[in-house]
This record gives structure tokens, C-alpha cells and sequence, in this order.
């Protein structure tokens, strides 16, 4: 009487088939949401083992309990471990008067100048002046395109709101040219000039490219920027996974230095682009562990946002 | 190459097939859960992966059919005739059309490539000695006109534009008109990047094609896409009449697969893929003898035919 009681609705021990099927719609859901294949399966797989043998609470069905330890795990792989505080570390540099450097970089067309100019925006609204540095010297347009972001955000913040300081210049050496030279010189140029920040651009590149892997990785070793930004677009696939490694590995390998400057942080862009389909947002946090620093949400300034791991949860579990 | 490493994947999950001593569920399901496992990491659309599973499956009745190699044999052209469908819409693309103008408008995402491939397919006509130029219809996207201007200076390609006028309707038209009447056979309309969340957008490029007619519309679609591609594809065929898909950035690691849902979307061909940033990385691509090279690949035709 009291075992066949128990059986209905006392606790059980979470065996691995009972959790098969479950975990095989969890993990089909993921990817309708864009997260990597890979990725998904090694989060269920991971689920999986964190549940194995646990004693199922007395009204928790097993579907309610996977969805809630990935929803726990999704929560904490957005969890930022290191804060990126650029205004502070701006100060900093400040204090120590030199400008505080950032470089943006990423495959082909997924919005590194035009972030950039959102970030250099956010930059000048907080009083800091910025130097763009056109070190993409091989796209057509690159250079105007920046030049053009820079006559935007002076109109839209005056000299005489800042008292006399034009808030943002253009370091440009038209085309053909070695980015990390410009780069070099721009450093120095914003130095000289006690110009707050600069705001490196660089070219798109194939993460297979190696010449141009080789390039960048130059450009950061010789530079040693304070930042190094990684910018990825919400709507990439399975991709995402392969960029950032290669990006990271690039970097590494292709560095002579002990202690190799890799990617510090992440720009999603594009984010107004996908409605729930955020699974790109994991797939690169789990593999870089780096934070998400922006969130890009569209084609104006103002579109530039600070992630909201909740709300990214939310959409990806609904 | 787009679907080429996954043709190998498929390959040797058919050939799983060939070594079971019998063909049960069991064996199917094994193979179907790894061809189904590389197209999802290829990022072919969810939805249409789940399909081809059901349509495989509701072929294959194990009660009915009897012997093994027949049933080996169908399980393989089942599969087949699932892969081709994802690449072949049955439809034939446009194409232009000798010593008259061919209006051909470019459309697609932010950054996918349009304004590169643009000046790519203009090049590559003028190679083949059509009079061939280009209208830069993106007054939004900062530089566009830059890009387009030196672009179309260094492979000589007439363009037009304007960096006073903000209305890319009255570019496009200007632009067109002033063409015709200098009787070029291909031009090619560039429009600034967009995405069915914002309507306005949309409207605008509907307002675009509405001025010029084009004979074509290309949409234009990044091999690195993922899950989100189908549901863009849909909405830029409802709005406007998109009649051939060009795929870029084909030269990375990317396989395309998520780009592939375009030509479901859209029902329309593949007609180029772009493999690289250079103006002659450019390939044409025909549906059918693409298949068939998948069909080739391994020892797959045979397999089907005999
Ligand atoms: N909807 C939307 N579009 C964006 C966003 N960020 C950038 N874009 C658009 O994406 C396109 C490409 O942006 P760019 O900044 O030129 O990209 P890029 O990475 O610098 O490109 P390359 O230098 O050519 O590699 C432009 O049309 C931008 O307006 C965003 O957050 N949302
Ligand atoms: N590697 C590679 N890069 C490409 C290819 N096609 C385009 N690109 C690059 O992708 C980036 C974006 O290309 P654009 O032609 O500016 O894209 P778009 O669609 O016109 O962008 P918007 O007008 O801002 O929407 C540029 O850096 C191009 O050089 C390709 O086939 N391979
Ligand atoms: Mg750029
Ligand atoms: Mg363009």
C-alpha cells in the first residue's frame, strides 16, 4: 500500500533515459533559437550530468526540472565574470595622461564602423574626446564612411558645448597603407594632442584568412590597445563558434609575445534583426567566456545597448 | 563550397546503409539522426530539417517493402530527392536579355554584400562586352556612394549617384531613366541594407521597385546566417518581387546551409556566389549541375540508378 502510494508522487531518482527524450526537444529548441549545434548539445549533455541520480522534488515533473537547470546554466554563461568598465578604465588612462585605446575587429559587414560610431557617440555624451582611426585601408568607402560619422556626431555635439574641443577627429591616411602603422601614428597623434580615446577600425577579414590574420594580430601586438573588441552579428549560425576561436587563436599563435593580447570582449550587432532567435548570443559567450560589452539594436547612435542576460534567457526559453 | 562538406557527411551516412547486414527502423533512424545532426550544424533551417526527416520517413514503410536492397535504394533516393528540394527550387532565374536595358535590383540584409556583389555582377557582365553599369540607390548607410563611386572608377563601370539628394525613389529613377535612354543593356540598382522589423524600410524598397521595374530582383544573402534567415527571406518576397538569390562571403569556413532556406523562402535559384572581396570573385552557379555533382559525389549516383 505505502510503496505503491510512493511511487505515484514520492520523490525518484533522475536516471539518463528519463531525461532522453526532454533533453533531445531542449536541445532541438536551442537551435531553432540559433544556438550552435555543438553548443546546445554540449549544454543538454552538461544538464544531463549535473541532474544524473538527483532525487526529483515531489511535484516536479522531469521536463520542469531540465528546463530549469538550463535556464540556470543560460543565466550564468551570460553572466559577465570580468566587468569591462571602459568609462572608468577611460579616467584612468587619463589620469595617466594617455588615451585609452580600443580596437574593433570581425569578419566582413557585421557592423564594426558603424558601432564603433555608436560607441564614439556614447564616448563624447560622457565628455570624453575621441580620435577615429581608419586603419580599414582596403574596403571602398571605409574612409568616408568614418569621415562622415565624424561630421554626424560633431554636429550633433558642437564645439562651443565643449569649450572649443572638437569631440571627435579623424585619423586617416587614405588607402593601401599598413593598418598597424596608422594605427601607431594615430596613438601618438591622440597623445600629443591629449585626445581621451581612440577608437581603432579595422578591416572585416575571413577568420581563415591568413594574411590577414597575421595583420591584425600585428596591429595589436604593436599597439597594445587597451581593448580589443571582437564585433559579431546576432544573425550568425553555427559560425559564430568557428569566428571567434580562429580570432582568439589567430591572435595567439600568430603573436610573438608570451602573454598574447586576445579578444577582451564582445559587440553583438544587429540585434533588432532576429526577434527571439538570440541563441548567438550564447554560442559566443560559452566559447570565448569573454562579456558582451554592447549590444547593438539598430542603425542610429542612440541603438547601442548593455545586454540583458535575463531578458535574452527569456527569449530563448519561451 | 556550399553544401560540399556536407555532401560528404550525407555520403557516409548512406553508406551506414550499405554495411547493416539488415535495414530496420533502428538503422533509418541512425542515419537520418546523423544526416539531420550535419544539416543543423551546416545551419539549414530547422523547420526544413525536420521535414525532410517526416518525408524520408513517411516513404519508407517497413511493413511493406521486402527486400533489403530495395529498401536500401529508396531510403538513398529519398534522401536525395529531400536535398535537391532545398537547393532546387524548380524555377528558372532571369536572364537578361541582348541590346535592350535589363533592370536588375539588388535587395537583402545590412552588410550582406549587396553594394560588393553589386559592382561583381556589373564587372562580370562587362567582361562579356554588355554595356553595363550601376545606380547607387542607398542614400542611408554613410559612404555608400563613396564605395560605390570608387569601386565602379576602378573597374570602369558607369555609375550613378547623388551625395545631396536623400531619397533613393528619385535616384533610382533618375538614375535608370538616364541609362535606358543611353542604351545600356544591364543596370544594376544597389539599395541601402534592411530587415522586416522595421517597416519603413521595407516600404521604401517596395516604392524603389515600383519606380523601376526591374526585370530582376536579387536577394542577397550572407553564407554565415543562421536560424534567422528564413523568416527575413519571407518577409523581402512578400513585399517585393525577389526572383534569384546570390549567396557571399563563401571564401570563409561558412557552408551556406543557413542560406539555403533563401531559395525556400524566396523560390528562387541560387545564380551566383561570392568568394571573396575582390571584384572577380564571383561564381556562377546552376542549380542542376550543382546537384548533380552532389549526386556524384562518393559513389551516390550509382547507388540511386541501378
Ligand atoms: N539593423 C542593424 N543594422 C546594423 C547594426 N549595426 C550595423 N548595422 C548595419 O550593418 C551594415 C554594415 O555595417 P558596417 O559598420 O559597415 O560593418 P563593418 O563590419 O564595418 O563592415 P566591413 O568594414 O565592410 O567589414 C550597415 O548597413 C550598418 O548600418 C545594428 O545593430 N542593427
Ligand atoms: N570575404 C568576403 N567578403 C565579402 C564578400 N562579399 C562582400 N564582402 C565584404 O562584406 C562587407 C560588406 O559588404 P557590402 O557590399 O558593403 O555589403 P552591403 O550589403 O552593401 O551593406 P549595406 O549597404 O550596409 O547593407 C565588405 O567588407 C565586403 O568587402 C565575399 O564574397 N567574401
Ligand atoms: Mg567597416
Ligand atoms: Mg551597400
Amino acid at each position: 500500500m505505502f510503496s505503491i502510494f510512493k511511487g505515484l508522487v514520492g520523490s525518484k531518482n533522475l536516471n539518463k533515459n528519463d531525461m532522453i527524450p526532454v533533453l533531445e526537444k531542449m536541445k532541438d529548441h536551442l537551435i531553432s533559437k540559433n544556438v550552435a549545434a555543438d553548443i546546445a548539445i554540449k549544454l543538454c549533455d552538461s544538464v544531463a550530468a549535473k541532474l544524473e541520480g538527483k532525487v526529483l522534488g515531489t511535484f516536479d515533473s522531469v521536463a520542469t526540472t531540465v528546463k530549469n537547470t538550463i535556464t540556470e546554466s543560460l543565466v550564468q554563461i551570460l553572466s559577465p565574470k570580468r566587468r569591462v568598465d571602459i568609462l572608468r578604465d577611460c579616467m584612468e588612462a587619463q589620469k595617466q595622461n594617455r588615451p585609452y585605446v580600443m580596437t574593433f575587429c570581425g569578419v566582413n559587414g557585421v557592423g564594426k564602423s558603424t558601432n564603433l560610431a555608436k560607441i564614439c557617440f556614447w564616448l563624447i555624451e560622457n565628455n570624453m574626446s575621441v580620435l577615429i582611426a581608419a586603419c580599414d585601408t582596403f574596403r571602398a568607402g571605409a574612409v568616408e564612411q568614418l569621415r562622415t560619422h565624424m561630421k554626424h556626431l560633431n554636429a550633433l555635439h558642437p564645439r562651443d558645448r565643449h569649450g572649443g574641443i572638437e569631440m571627435v577627429q579623424l585619423y586617416e591616411k587614405g588607402y593601401g597603407k599598413d593598418a598597424a602603422g596608422i594605427a601607431m601614428e594615430a596613438i601618438k597623434h591622440a597623445h600629443r594632442e591629449n585626445i581621451d580615446v581612440v577608437l581603432i577600425d579595422t578591416a572585416g577579414r575571413m577568420q581563415d584568412n591568413e594574411p590577414l590574420m597575421r595583420a591584425l594580430t600585428k596591429l595589436i601586438r604593436v599597439n597594445e590597445p587597451d581593448l580589443v573588441l571582437f564585433v559579431g552579428e546576432a544573425l550568425v549560425g553555427n559560425e559564430a563558434v568557428d569566428q571567434l576561436v580562429k580570432f582568439n587563436q589567430a591572435m595567439a599563435d600568430y603573436s610573438s609575445n608570451s602573454d598574447p593580447h586576445i579578444i577582451d570582449g564582445i559587440v553583438l550587432t544587429k540585434f533588432d534583426t532576429i526577434d527571439d532567435k538570440v541563441g548567438a548570443a550564447i554560442s559566443m559567450t560559452y566559447i570565448t567566456g569573454q562579456p558582451i560589452v554592447f549590444v547593438g539594436t539598430g542603425q542610429t547612435y542612440t541603438d547601442l545597448k548593455a545586454l540583458n542576460a535575463k531578458a535574452v534567457v527569456h527569449a530563448l526559453m519561451k | 563550397m556550399v553544401l560540399a562538406d556536407l555532401g560528404r557527411k550525407i555520403t557516409s551516412a548512406l553508406q551506414s546503409l550499405s554495411k547493416a547486414t539488415i535495414i530496420n527502423e533502428e538503422v533509418l533512424n541512425g542515419m537520418l539522426k546523423e544526416i539531420c545532426a550535419a544539416l543543423l550544424e551546416a545551419d539549414v533551417n530547422i523547420r526544413l530539417v525536420k521535414k525532410l526527416r517526416e518525408n524520408v520517413r513517411a516513404v519508407i514503410d517497413f511493413e511493406e517493402i521486402a527486400g533489403g536492397l530495395n529498401k536500401r535504394r529508396m531510403i538513398q533516393s529519398a534522401v536525395f530527392k529531400e536535398l535537391v528540394k532545398l537547393v532546387d527550387p524548380g524555377v528558372k532565374p532571369y536572364q537578361p536579355v541582348k541590346g535592350r536595358p535589363n533592370v536588375i535590383m539588388f535587395v537583402g540584409l545590412q552588410g550582406s554584400g549587396k553594394t560588393t556583389t553589386c559592382t561583381k555582377l556589373a564587372y562580370h557582365y562587362l567582361k562579356k562586352n554588355w554595356k553595363s553599369c550601376l545606380v547607387c540607390a542607398d542614400t542611408f548607410r554613410a559612404g555608400a556612394y563613396d564605395q560605390v563611386k570608387q569601386n565602379c572608377t576602378k573597374a570602369r563601370i558607369p555609375f550613378y549617384g547623388s551625395y545631396t539628394e536623400v531619397d533613393p525613389v528619385v535616384i533610382a529613377q533618375d538614375g535608370v531613366d538616364m541609362f535606358k535612354k543611353e542604351g545600356f543593356e544591364i543596370i544594376i540598382v544597389d539599395t541601402s541594407g534592411r530587415h522586416k522589423q522595421e517597416e519603413s524600410l521595407f516600404e521604401e524598397m517596395l516604392a524603389v521597385s515600383n519606380a523601376v521595374g526591374p526585370d530582376n530582383i536579387i536577394f542577397v544573402m550572407d553564407a554565415t546566417i543562421g536560424q534567422a534567415c528564413e523568416g527575413q527571406a519571407k518577409a523581402f518576397k512578400e513585399k517585393v518581387d525577389v526572383g534569384s538569390v546570390i549567396i557571399t562571403k563563401l571564401d570563409g569556413h561558412a557552408k551556406g546551409g543557413g542560406a539555403l532556406s533563401a531559395v525556400a523562402a524566396t523560390n528562387s535559384p541560387i545564380i551566383f556566389i561570392g568568394t571573396g572581396e575582390h571584384i572577380d570573385d564571383l561564381e556562377s552557379f546552376k542549380t542542376k549541375p550543382f546537384v548533380s555533382k552532389l549526386l556524384g559525389m562518393g559513389d551516390i549516383e550509382g547507388l540511386i540508378d541501378k
